[in-house]
């Protein structure tokens, strides 16, 4: 067993603290106020700060330890953590994961430059220096405040932690130099809990301790002592003023057979303000179970797609395993495929619910894309985000981040309008941007609205016009005349702006959600802003299929797009030349799939109709057979066939013959091509 | 009867590394010690990684000793676990003279 690479584990570790620091500056921005959030982003960074220097990142050290600095007087609350701060507080946060991702193409230059930046934003200006003393305005102020008012002298404190604490890593002892460091301090360990031999678990903690600090330091350094552990102890802290503070408290070591009782001097009433915080228990909710530790376990994405590859290939033997056995006249075989068939299906389902990743991890990258995109173009834009906990297989999380990095871009840059006129629309000052994440069915839809100035519809046909793709004199729906914006090479010109430059058209947006077996809806209101939904499958590795014959081949429709299945009737077929079904009072067009496939072989006598779904289109398919529901293991159709877009792929069958996939949305495409052509012809 | 029993003695020598990732062994040994029917002799000279678990184990080995009217002494305690026992909240030789009351040199 290879031994662990410790150094891919800091980085791993870093990105989701750098995602924590970046999450905590951006609701900053919104809540200055919110103590949690600044201790949040400290410890984001005191962590990246000890790990870095542990495994060898010095230069990360080291910056971040001037960071830290820094930011140390906002988290002390002598500085408010103002927008222009935060701005580059992320910068620096974006400079440290440069230095962990590439340390030797990082230029120092730039990080000095934020340093000074840090540095510039923190001094205390002349002004600070030389004013009377600031208005109660910060806590630490409040607390010097308390300190003159009670004659703070001192803490006394109580430890307990819980027992596997040890077996994390932490270490009491240094918590206790910690303390120690402060001013004088006097510890006694309380032994009452260490049981005899017998009974002792050597790695487990039993001591606890009272600790006698003198020093009118406050609270809140107390608290950043024990930040990393406060979880996992029991913390009473109680101030002392200079009278309570006996020299009898200065014994160190009472030599006495029970030591906890030796130091349970009656506690003298605790001063006020600082004492109500201080006897609150620092931890209030109830104890976690000491098996917290193994409730997730981190895995590398490429052995949960491995793990994905194998499952498939079992789901394709397993298959054949059981055509086989279908032909057998073996009861046992029979009870063995069927059992396995189970177990597949099992594996296959826990195998997919662990691919599955919450949307809401692809959703926080965004924060900081608009907050910077809102700097940069001078709209203010909100974020608003929801259904966070929605799942995806976690490969369409990674191909979803681009298209939705463009249609974000895009409803700022082009969606949202300036302050001035939305001011004179009537609308807030404020432009916004949702997005939600929801699940339909076996799909998952996930929406970009704004409530911006909508489509130019008039721009977009006078930019098709000049591209040559739309007559002058073409009347044409506005729907259709937005769907120009999923043409290739249109919205490059579209998008020409400081913004652009990843190279990502809508065409592109379009073409990635497609491949991903997905598609777009857009709805756009002039003046209230545009609505853009991506509607996509679960996942991309295994589907439900319904296998159908078609001539002498076998096909595989998704069955997440099939509606229902009906039979077509000698009247349909007749009215052949309409290909127009009548399904309970609606007219659905359908496609004749021998036709479209070319297959060969006489007719099935009664042919089979599958009613799909593609958006708001519905369409009916006919096949010779339906032959029934099919595990469907997706494997990729090779570049060779790369221009043929009327199958997304191809699957194995129980026989060791190939299926394809028929991909529904491009047969409707290509079937109203079809369509619109024979109209054509007719009419001329 | 008594003074002939307790100088039978049983040593231990405390290996060098005594914290948290070798206590486990350490807590086998002295258990296996009190094995036998002779004072325990608990050689600490030799440590130089101590921790709280090393100090726990002290204790309760001990408190084993009160319970079974063992005499227990630590011996020679090596700079490394003299610091660690200070650092614990054993600030003298009083505290520790009340749990190993027999033998304490220079703590």
């Amino acid at each position: 067993m290879s031994s662990p690479d410790w150094t891919e584990s800091f980085r791993q570790e870093s990105s989701e603290l750098l995602e924590t620091l970046e999450g905590a500056l951006l609701d900053l921005c919104d809540q200055p106020d919110d103590r949690e959030l600044i201790d949040c982003a400290f410890r984001a960074l005191h962590t990246i700060k000890g790990s870095g220097s542990m495994f060898g990142f010095d230069k990360v050290a080291n910056f971040t330890h001037e960071f830290e600095t820094a930011f140390d007087r906002v988290r002390k609350g002598e500085i408010p953590p103002t927008r222009e701060l935060i701005t580059v507080a992320l910068a620096a946060k974006d400079y440290i994961r440069a230095l962990i991702e590439a340390p030797d193409s990082t230029d120092q230059i730039i990080g000095d430059g934020i340093l000074d930046d840090l540095r510039r934003f923190v001094a205390p200006s002349s002004e600070q220096e030389t004013a009377s003393p600031q208005p109660a305005a910060s806590p630490v102020a409040a607390d010097e405040d308390t300190n003159d008012d009670t004659d703070l002298a001192g803490w006394r404190l109580h430890l307990e932690f819980e027992s596997h604490i040890l077996r994390n890593g932490s270490n009491p002892l240094h918590l206790l130099d910690d303390l120690c460091k402060l001013g004088p301090c006097f510890a006694v360990a309380l032994i009452d809990d260490v049981p005899l031999l017998d009974a002792l678990d050597p790695e487990e903690c039993y001591l606890k301790w009272d600790v006698t600090l003198h020093s009118a330091c406050s609270r809140d350094i107390i608290d950043d002592i024990f930040m990393f552990v406060i979880d996992e102890m029991t913390l009473t802290v109680t101030p002392l003023t200079r009278r309570e503070l006996s020299p009898a408290a200065l014994t160190p070591t009472p030599k006495t057979p029970a030591p906890r009782t030796a130091i349970a001097d009656p506690t003298p009433p605790p001063a006020p303000k600082e004492a109500e915080r201080a006897q609150e228990p620092r931890r209030e909710e109830p104890k976690r179970s000491d098996d917290r530790g193994i409730a997730t376990v981190r895995v590398q994405a490429r052995r949960l797609d491995e793990m994905m590859d194998r499952v498939g290939e079992l789901v394709i033997a397993q298959a054949r395993l059981s055509q086989l056995a279908s032909a057998s006249s073996d009861p046992s075989i029979k009870i063995i495929a069927e059992e396995i068939e189970r177990l597949a299906g099992s594996l296959r389902d826990t195998t997919m619910g662990a691919r599955m990743v919450p949307i809401g991890s692809l959703f926080g990258r965004f924060r900081r894309l608009v907050h910077d995109l809102s700097l940069e173009l001078s709209k203010p834009v909100d974020l608003i985000t929801s259904g966070e906990d929605t799942e995806l297989d976690k490969t369409m999380i990674e191909c979803l981040a681009d298209p939705l990095v463009h249609l974000i871009r895009n409803a700022i840059d082009h969606g949202i309008e300036q302050t001035a006129v939305r001011n004179a629309a009537g609308k807030t000052d404020k432009g916004r941007i949702e997005l939600h994440a929801i699940h339909s069915g076996a799909q998952v839809l996930v929406t970009v609205r704004d409530n911006g100035a909508g489509l130019n519809t008039a721009r977009i046909r006078a930019k098709a016009e000049e591209l040559g793709l739309l007559s002058t004199d073409a009347e044409l729906p506005d729907a259709d005349i937005h769907q120009f914006l999923f043409h290739p090479g249109f919205s490059t010109a579209q998008t020409i702006s400081a913004l652009s430059g990843r190279g990502v058209g809508m065409d592109v947006v379009k073409r990635t959600i497609e491949n991903m077996r997905g598609s777009i809806d857009m709805a756009t209101r002039p003046g209230e802003g545009t609505t853009v939904t991506l509607r996509l499958p679960l996942t991309l590795a295994i589907i439900e299929g319904l296998m159908i014959r078609v001539g002498e081949g076998r096909y595989i429709i998704p069955l997440s797009a099939v509606e229902e299945c009906v039979e077509l009737t000698a009247d349909d077929q007749r009215a052949r030349g309409r290909n127009f079904l009548n399904i309970r009072g609606d007219l659905v067009p359908f496609l004749m799939l021998r036709d479209m496939l070319y297959a060969t072989g006489a007719p099935d006598e009664y042919q089979k109709t599958i009613i799909v779904s593609t958006g708001e289109t519905r369409v009916g398919l006919v096949a010779d057979q339906i032959i029934g529901s099919h595990q469907t293991v997706i494997k990729s159709l090779s570049k060779l066939h790369s221009d043929v877009t009327i199958f997304s792929g191809a699957t194995i069958l129980g026989d060791g013959t190939a299926a394809l996939i028929l991909d529904v949305a491009q047969l409707v495409t290509l079937a109203q091509a079809h369509a619109d052509k024979q109209h054509l012809n007719e009419a001329a | 009867m008594v003074s002939e029993y307790l100088k039978s003695k049983q040593a231990v020598k405390l290996p060098a590394d005594c914290s948290i990732s070798a206590i486990r062994e350490v807590h086998g040994m002295i258990r296996d010690a009190f094995e036998q029917p002779a004072a325990l002799e608990i050689d600490g000279s030799c440590v130089d990684k101590a921790d709280v678990t090393s100090i726990q184990l002290l204790i309760s080995t001990a408190k084993t000793g009160r319970e079974h009217g063992r005499a227990v002494a630590l011996t020679a305690p090596s700079e490394a676990l003299r610091n660690v026992i200070r650092r614990a909240g054993f600030a003298g030789d009083a505290a520790v003279d009340h749990h190993f009351s027999h033998k304490m040199d220079g703590i």
